[in-house]
């Protein structure tokens, strides 16, 4: 069994960390490019969103290196992504691939007892002992969050360095050197080091960059190819920017959701403009912009796949909020015929508006 | 007490429940007319762009009533079945009208679970409560309401022609005979009967459904995919017709698990959106019913896609 995943931001490095620790045998596809969009829009439903296709476009390239599994998420709706698992199924089963999916469902659609028959196919593949399974599933966990910390501070910085660029470089040495990694640990102790070295980049604390906050759906948020680099770009003016959908808080929310705990920030702050759940993450969307104008934010970006259902949704939404607070919000839709030009002309209007109100005594700041 | 009651998305389906209940209450009811060109317009000027035909068409009948109502009804249809939904937008509907149109009047959104009594008695006393405080009126509205829906039968089931097709979709765009420009009445002419999902037996539904891999979580995925699937495999039709709005993303599944199922068999699907234009359409219709003639008369059939035209076509 070889297994692999589809990619989403740096959830490859945990992936890596872990399938590392239980000492099976995997293949992480290539970093995301044109060549895996191309490859899954051929192939792919024209009118389904874009995470389907760059997800087609990473199993074919990784099962051209030699992958014959895949596990990924699944969800039971209402948005789309619950339905990804057997559309995927039957479309590579079509193009003649033989290959086995591992759904990682929610246990209140497929049962507790199927999810733990589907997750023990993972854990039999593995030569390890138990003990040593449970720590290389702590191991990738603590990866996650510390990749996710370590991405929130350089996003963060990038306002604030004084020689501009240096916060990117790390962030991005950091990701490389951690692929290189053989071992959980080896990976983990990369990671302090680069956090310590985050830490300690020169900063000028009475700058007051820009702030904007990225909201909306999730993949396209995490994962920077399909945004075509919308952190980095903003890093690159010199814009202070702050995320809150990361993988690690997926994770926190998926298991605190079925006691309806989970995010109690984003419940309050939404109840005004959305106060039901509708799926997808169109009510953290709305809540998260709320939460960063509270927050001190200049402006937030919202960005969601062409025909994403439940964004729309909070697109709607979205014009509301921002002639009540007076804050501004970009919203962006990406598919795999966004031009860049267009998308960072855009993104520039959007950052000199806000830039402007701040010389005219619109702005909080 | 005028109640308004906007003429889209499932209002074909449940009026006589939703009408009943109100008017068991007392209340007086304003219902937008059909769907027209000026409803339409007034719907896209309002609604968000990236919204699909039959959102945008429900938001022109809000700001077609908005002002002929004191309390208007936003159906937040959240589930008409166990563990399905029906789509996010179904969910968020009432946020997104208000927060699109200026000017409404007071509005019901309460979230209506029709998959329990329960759930039915909460959303009931909730938005009974908005008229009167009579809470036994309420009940005995509600019971009146359900009884008139089960009586209620809609679908089509075109009988004495020679072709049959299934019509699928979701009724929104089936009923809506402005925005699907009733494709119904240009199949009947050109000698094609209809079908549609109501006809279909749920028993023979049910293990097409449960052949898949998982269940799909939309009630329309289930009702759609199950009464294609089924009427072809007992070929009580000799093609599908399926009417899908641009962008809609449960359609884009949909039409991907029947294409899988029910490989080349003829199916004709046809994207609406506010641009369309009704030459095109007619166009591909009778297209398709060309197509479904000649098939019947040559022996080997017409692939729908090309993949094996014949090149030995018998004389007709």
């Amino acid at each position: 069994m070889k297994i692999t995943i589809p990619h989403m931001g740096n959830v490859y490095l945990a992936a890596k960390a872990l399938f590392d620790g239980l000492g099976v045998d995997y293949v992480i596809p290539p970093m995301n490019s044109k060549a895996a969009l191309e490859i899954g829009s051929l192939h792919s439903p024209e009118e389904i969103c874009l995470p389907f296709k760059i997800m087609v476009g990473n199993y074919i390239q990784a099962i051209e290196q030699g992958a014959d599994t895949v596990i990924i998420t699944g969800s039971c709706g209402p948005c789309r992504f619950g339905e990804y698992c057997e559309m995927q199924m039957k479309l590579l089963r079509r193009l003649g691939y033989q290959v086995d999916f591992i759904v990682i469902d929610a246990p209140k659609c497929i049962g507790l007892k199927e999810l733990m028959a589907r997750i023990a196919r993972v854990a039999a593949a593995s030569p390890r002992s138990r003990a040593q399974k449970w720590r290389a599933l702590a191991q990738a966990v603590r990866i996650m969050n510390l990749l996710d910390a370590i991405e929130a501070k350089a996003h963060e910085k990038a306002g604030y360095e004084k020689v501009r660029g240096t916060c990117k470089r790390l962030l991005h040495a950091c990701r490389q050197e951690a692929f290189r990694c053989k071992t959980p640990r080896e990976m983990l102790r990369c990671l302090h080091e680069y956090s310590r070295r985050l830490d300690q980049v020169p900063c000028d604390n009475s700058a007051k960059p820009i702030r904007i906050a990225i909201i909306g759906e999730i993949y396209t948020v995490i994962e920077p190819f399909s945004n075509l680099y919308i952190e980095d770009k903003l890093m690159d003016y010199g814009i202070s920017t702050k995320r809150m959908m990361t993988p690690s808080w997926w994770m926190g929310n998926t298991i605190m959701s079925p006691l309806k705990i989970n995010s109690p920030g984003i419940r309050m702050a939404s109840r005004d403009y959305l106060p039901y759940y509708i799926g997808g993450h169109a009510r953290e969307c709305v809540g998260e912009a709320v939460l960063s104008w509270k927050e001190g934010f200049d402006g937030a970006i919202q960005i969601f796949p062409m025909g994403c259902m439940p964004e729309i949704v909070s697109k709607a939404i979205l014009p509301a909020i921002a002639r009540d607070k007076d804050f501004p919000i970009l919203s962006l839709v990406v598919d795999e015929m966004t031009g860049e030009a267009g998308y960072v002309t855009r993104i520039e209007a959007f950052i000199d508006m806000l830039e402007r109100r701040r010389s005219h005594a619109v702005s909080r700041h | 007490m005028k109640v308004g009651i906007p003429r889209g998305l499932l209002y074909d389906q449940y009026h006589p429940f939703f009408t009943r209940f109100f008017t068991e209450l007392g209340a007086e009811l304003a219902v937008s007319p059909p769907t027209n060109r000026a409803i339409l317009d007034a719907g896209i000027q309002c609604c968000v762009d990236e919204a699909c035909l039959p959102v945008k068409v429900f938001h022109g009948h809000v700001s077609c009533l908005k002002a002929q109502c004191d309390l208007l009804f936003i159906p937040r249809i959240m589930r008409l079945f166990r563990s399905e939904y029906i789509c996010p937008k179904f969910c968020g509907l009432p946020e997104m009208v208000l927060n699109s149109i200026y000017g409404l009047p007071e509005t019901i959104t309460e979230p209506f679970y029709a998959d329990s009594m329960a759930g039915l008695r909460k959303w009931a006393l909730r938005a009974g409560a908005r008229i009167t405080r009579d809470r036994r009126r309420i009940k005995a509205a509600l019971e009146a309401a359900i009884a008139e829906q089960l009586r209620f039968k809609t679908g089509y089931d075109d009988q004495g022609y020679p072709i049959r097709v299934a019509l699928a979709g979701h009724p929104y765009n089936l009923y809506d005979t402005f925005i699907n420009m009733n494709v119904r009445k240009k199949l009947n002419q050109l000698g094609i009967g209809v079908v549609t999902e109501e006809s279909a037996d749920e028993e023979e539904m049910a293990p097409e459904v449960a052949a898949l891999f998982k269940k799909p979580f939309w009630t329309f995925a289930r009702k759609t995919y199950g009464f294609i699937a089924a009427s072809v495999a007992r070929g009580r039709v000799q093609g599908v017709v399926y009417i899908s709005s641009f962008a809609c993303g449960i359609d884009s599944v949909i039409l991907e698990l029947v294409r899988d199922r029910i490989g080349d068999f003829p199916m004709l699907v046809l994207k609406i959106d506010e641009h369309t234009g009704e030459a095109g359409v007619d166009t591909r219709i009778e297209a398709f019913a060309d197509m479904l003639e000649r098939s019947g008369r040559v022996e080997d059939h017409h692939s729908p896609h090309g993949q094996r035209l014949s090149c030995c076509e018998s004389p007709v």
